[in-house]
């Protein structure tokens, strides 16, 4: 099951590139463009589900904390906002290394 | 980044767009802060209670995080969060670009943060002082803490400038997908054609689209403009409260270490 996954995903991660090697072959023009994008993609998707399962934990707990103690609502939800920010800073660094990828293009 | 950025409708030849649009929100607070203290009155009226108001929460806040002992950074990180939240919101405003939208106006900001929390540190407990914290508690530790705290220092400025850049030009590209990538302005187009299909298939995909635009993008980017500018001063004050307590936090550790 894993494996036949593994082969799926080399596949379409490869695909593309493949492809466009073949055009860069006749036409020039680089081979990096179309990974850059997959990997864009990938890791913007990664990195979002990810931050959200980080952050369903954080505000769960937040929750479940301002329900017992609805008198320290103030400052839990300060804490969870600051936990917030600096959970979803990980995943905004992959973003910017997504634009880095799609629009700078460092690598060509 | 240009291939899917609106230019702004005004802008000064030669000059970049967020330094123009940095100057407009610097004439804005400056007008503003001129006009509300123009007549200072005792019993506050209009703009000069408005500003009072504004200002008495970040007051609060600062009370709330640092204690009474950080009023006196109150011009710093207020000058910070307004200018953060109002450099966001004229980003949201078609036809303006946002200061913030560009790496250079948030590193700069996070920069003035980095140098000033230091500069707030060695002031306040002596340079030979402030640096010993870099050692951490134990002396025969020092090899191993003075490369995690360089480098753990060294990613604030990072972080901070870097959060705020990607948060706001995040929302501008998910806005410029939304206009021109997924069609919005060519369903439009399709709707004003003429044709009877178009102007059903096309008058409704645009207006679900308009919908979704103006009633959930839009109050999201207003609800992250606030939030990412809260969260930079609010990570300013803990930097800065950090920089001036940690004498007492290692008196602390060493007192219980002693009676332990």
């Amino acid at each position: 099951m894993s494996r036949s996954l593994i082969l799926v995903g080399l596949a379409v991660v490869g695909v593309p590139g493949v492809a466009s090697a073949a055009e860069a072959a006749g036409g020039g023009g680089g081979w990096i463009g179309p990974f850059a994008v997959i990997a864009a993609g990938l890791g913007m998707a990664l990195a979002a589900g990810l931050c959200g399962l980080g952050q369903g934990r954080a505000v769960a707990s937040a929750v479940d904390a301002m329900a017992r103690q609805p008198g320290a609502a103030a400052r839990i939800q300060t804490a969870m906002i600051i936990g917030l920010a600096l959970i979803e800073s990980l995943a905004i660094y992959v973003l910017v290394v997504a634009m880095i990828l799609l629009f700078v293009q460092p690598i060509k | 980044m240009e291939a899917i950025e609106h230019p702004p409708i005004f802008s000064l030849p030669g000059i970049p767009d967020h330094v123009t649009y940095t100057w407009l929100v610097m004439i804005v607070l400056t007008v503003v802060a001129f006009l509300a203290s123009r007549n200072l009155a005792l019993v506050p009226r209009g703009l000069q209670n408005f500003v009072e108001v504004v200002l008495e929460q970040f007051l609060a806040l600062i009370d709330d995080v640092m204690g009474p002992e950080g009023r006196r950074y109150l011009p710093l990180i207020a000058t910070l969060g307004l200018f953060i939240l109002i450099g966001n919101l004229l980003g949201i405003v078609p036809g303006l670009a946002g200061p913030t939208t560009n790496l250079n106006t948030t590193a700069a900001c996070a920069l003035t943060v980095f140098i000033s929390y230091h500069a707030i540190g060695i002031r306040k407990q002596g340079a030979l002082t402030y640096l010993k914290h870099f050692m951490g508690p134990v002396p025969a530790l020092a090899p191993l803490m003075i490369p995690i705290e360089l480098i753990s220092h060294l990613a604030r400025p990072l972080s901070l400038s870097l959060r705020l850049f990607g948060n706001m030009t995040g929302g501008h590209i998910l806005l410029a997908i939304i206009f021109f990538l997924m069609g919005l302005d060519g369903l439009i187009g399709w709707a004003l054609s003429g044709s009877v299909a178009g102007a059903l298939v096309g008058g409704l995909g645009g207006v679900i689209m308009i919908v979704f635009t103006v009633g959930f993008l839009y109050p999201l980017k207003i609800l992250v403009s606030f939030l990412q500018a809260f969260i930079f001063v609010m990570l300013t004050m803990l930097y800065i409260s950090g920089a001036i307590e940690e004498a007492e936090h290692h008196a602390d550790h060493h007192e219980q270490k002693k009676t332990r």
